[in-house]
């Protein structure tokens, strides 16, 4: 087997512009102080700068305030690079302007939070699930999710997958139309349960049954008894599918757990 | 880094399968405290490696993208192959821009890359990743590995997916198996339905497993997804969708419209359809 490892970084970059004979004349015009070098290299990597937003597009922040980071990295770059080393302007220039978004990111609390952005989305796909569910007896698919909020297949498969994360998402945030009382967990399950009996899918299950709570048994049993689509239940009982889906994915696991425990 | 991988997608090199990694990522980083930033990182880096393969591996056909996950504490690496032209490392820097771009985000992501040629035709790419708050995943899994076998007339509509160990599979077959859902056109509820039969195949399909990975492969068309988990143990599909496990049979006769049992001499298969029949 040939292994190649990756030669040092310097000889190998790609040179991303065209036309570089007159670079290093602009480089040091540059550092002599002339403004209008400068301008004509930040005219020249700015495609390097948004090729470099653009990778990070899907992450929640607008790509305007991606791209205006990604260009106060370029000028930054530019400040610092030392044409004399003999590098490729650009093997210096994608380093320090993803440092500089990740920086970014960093200082948005995107290590400890989900982004604010990526919490919005989530929220509007939930509510397009549900309006688009309304107007076509039946619910929407990632590709009409994606067309009607006018986002790529990426970015809602991620609000759906958040909403199944964190829970603060879909309990918290308030449902457009919605009134408390009528939304209310308590409230709508309250008039479910006099109709419901317990979820009987068999001996062993009803026997750790009692240990789940009501609301996620009256929900259960709507699946996998009455054999109600998720959105239908959802209507029912006053919250989104997509939390529907959460609560029937966690009383699984708690059933799995609680029936692993008994045998 | 030693062992088998903790997760093994074996996949054409469409375009849209580069979201399926980048949902495989974020369900690896879930579950082993990558943090959000660090998550972005590899997720970059891991993209243009894809997206390498999927633009220039194969020039213009179809072929294989293999990519590999592997779980250590404090670091993360992955490995993207091909079994295409390769691009040969004097050459890369004369590449085009976009291309060019992509291994200098690759260098500037991951500390550690290392480009390989493969043998018989191909480049594999690897990246560590440092996270330093990684668990670590139990035992390294070393035995026994094989890639769920995806025959090359298949592989545009199939992906293999392995898996080890049951935590880190429960988070991320789920969000596989919605993006495949989602590309057979599922409605919503059906795609929860997926996530649900996937978390189901999860918890009890490791005690089954003849390998320490729990091994799927996905077959997408217009509305309908096939499962086929195996090898398993002799008698092993029988007891994920019999009666005597309460646990997992209910749920998946329910949420799938056939199930079969496959035998291939000593190992089994539990083949399983699902269709949106809205």
């Amino acid at each position: 087997m040939t292994v190649t490892e990756m030669a040092p970084r310097a000889t190998r970059q790609p040179t991303l512009v065209p036309g570089v004979n007159d670079e290093a004349k602009l480089f040091a015009r540059h550092q002599e102080g002339d403004k209008a070098a400068r301008e004509e290299l930040v005219r020249r990597f700015m495609p390097l700068a948004r090729s470099l937003a653009r990778r990070y597009d899907r992450s929640s922040e607008p790509f305007e305030d991606l791209l205006q980071v990604a260009s106060l990295g370029l000028l930054k770059a530019l400040d610092r690079f030392d044409p004399a080393l003999g590098h490729p302007f650009a093997s210096f220039a994608v380093p320090t302007i993803l440092g500089e978004m990740r920086r970014h990111f960093r200082d948005a609390g995107w290590s400890v939070h989900v982004p604010r952005g990526s919490q919005e989305r989530a929220l509007k796909v939930r509510d397009a699930q549900e309006r688009l569910a309304n107007t076509r007896g039946r619910a929407p698919t990632v590709y009409e999710l994606a067309e009607y909020l006018e986002l790529d297949q990426e970015e809602v498969i991620d609000a759906l997958q958040a909403i199944q994360a964190y829970e603060s998402l879909s309990l918290d945030a308030p449902r457009p139309g919605a009134t408390d009382e009528a939304t209310s967990y308590g409230d709508a399950m309250g008039e479910e349960d006099a109709r419901y009996e317990l979820v009987e899918l068999d001996a062993t299950v009803s026997a750790v049954l009692g240990r789940i709570p009501q609301r996620e048994r009256q929900i259960l049993r709507m699946r996998f008894v009455d054999d109600l689509t998720q959105t239908e239940i959802a209507a029912r009982v006053g919250i989104s599918q997509m939390q529907v889906s959460r609560l029937l994915r966690r009383s699984l696991d708690q059933l799995r757990a609680l029936t692993d425990t008994k045998s | 880094m030693a062992g088998a991988p903790n997760v093994s997608l074996t996949l054409s090199n469409q375009p849209e399968n580069v979201l399926l990694v980048r949902e495989a990522l974020s369900g690896m980083a879930e579950t082993v405290g990558v943090d959000g930033v660090e998550l972005n990182d590899i997720r970059t880096a891991v993209t243009e490696a894809c997206n390498n393969v999927v633009l220039h591996a194969y020039e213009g056909a179809e072929g294989l993208l293999q990519v590999e996950l592997y779980v250590a504490p404090e670091s993360v690496e992955v490995v993207v192959r091909d079994e295409g032209t390769g691009i040969k490392p004097h050459i890369r820097s004369d590449e085009e821009d976009a291309l060019g771009i992509g291994l200098s985000i690759i260098q500037a992501l991951a500390p550690r890359v290392e480009f390989k040629d493969v043998p018989g035709g191909g480049t594999e790419v690897r990246m560590e990743f440092s996270t330093p708050h990684t668990q670590s995943l139990g035992a390294p899994i070393r035995d026994g590995f094989e890639a769920p076998a995806v025959e090359p007339s298949e592989l545009a509509t199939t992906t293999g997916v392995a898996l080890a160990p049951s935590e880190l599979a429960k988070k991320v077959l789920p969000r596989v198996m919605c993006v495949l859902a989602a590309r057979a056109r599922f409605t919503t509820d059906r795609i929860a339905d997926a996530e649900m039969l996937a978390d189901a195949l999860v918890s009890r399909g490791f005690d089954s497993s003849v390998r320490q990975h729990l091994s799927v492969s996905v077959s997408v068309g217009t509305r309908v997804v096939e499962l086929r988990l195996g090898p398993l143990g002799s008698g092993g599909a029988g007891r994920l969708i019999s009666d005597s496990d309460a646990g997992i049979a209910p749920v998946i006769e329910k949420l799938t419209n056939e199930r079969r049992i496959a035998n291939d001499g000593a190992f089994e298969t539990l083949e399983l359809t699902l269709r949106d029949e809205r």
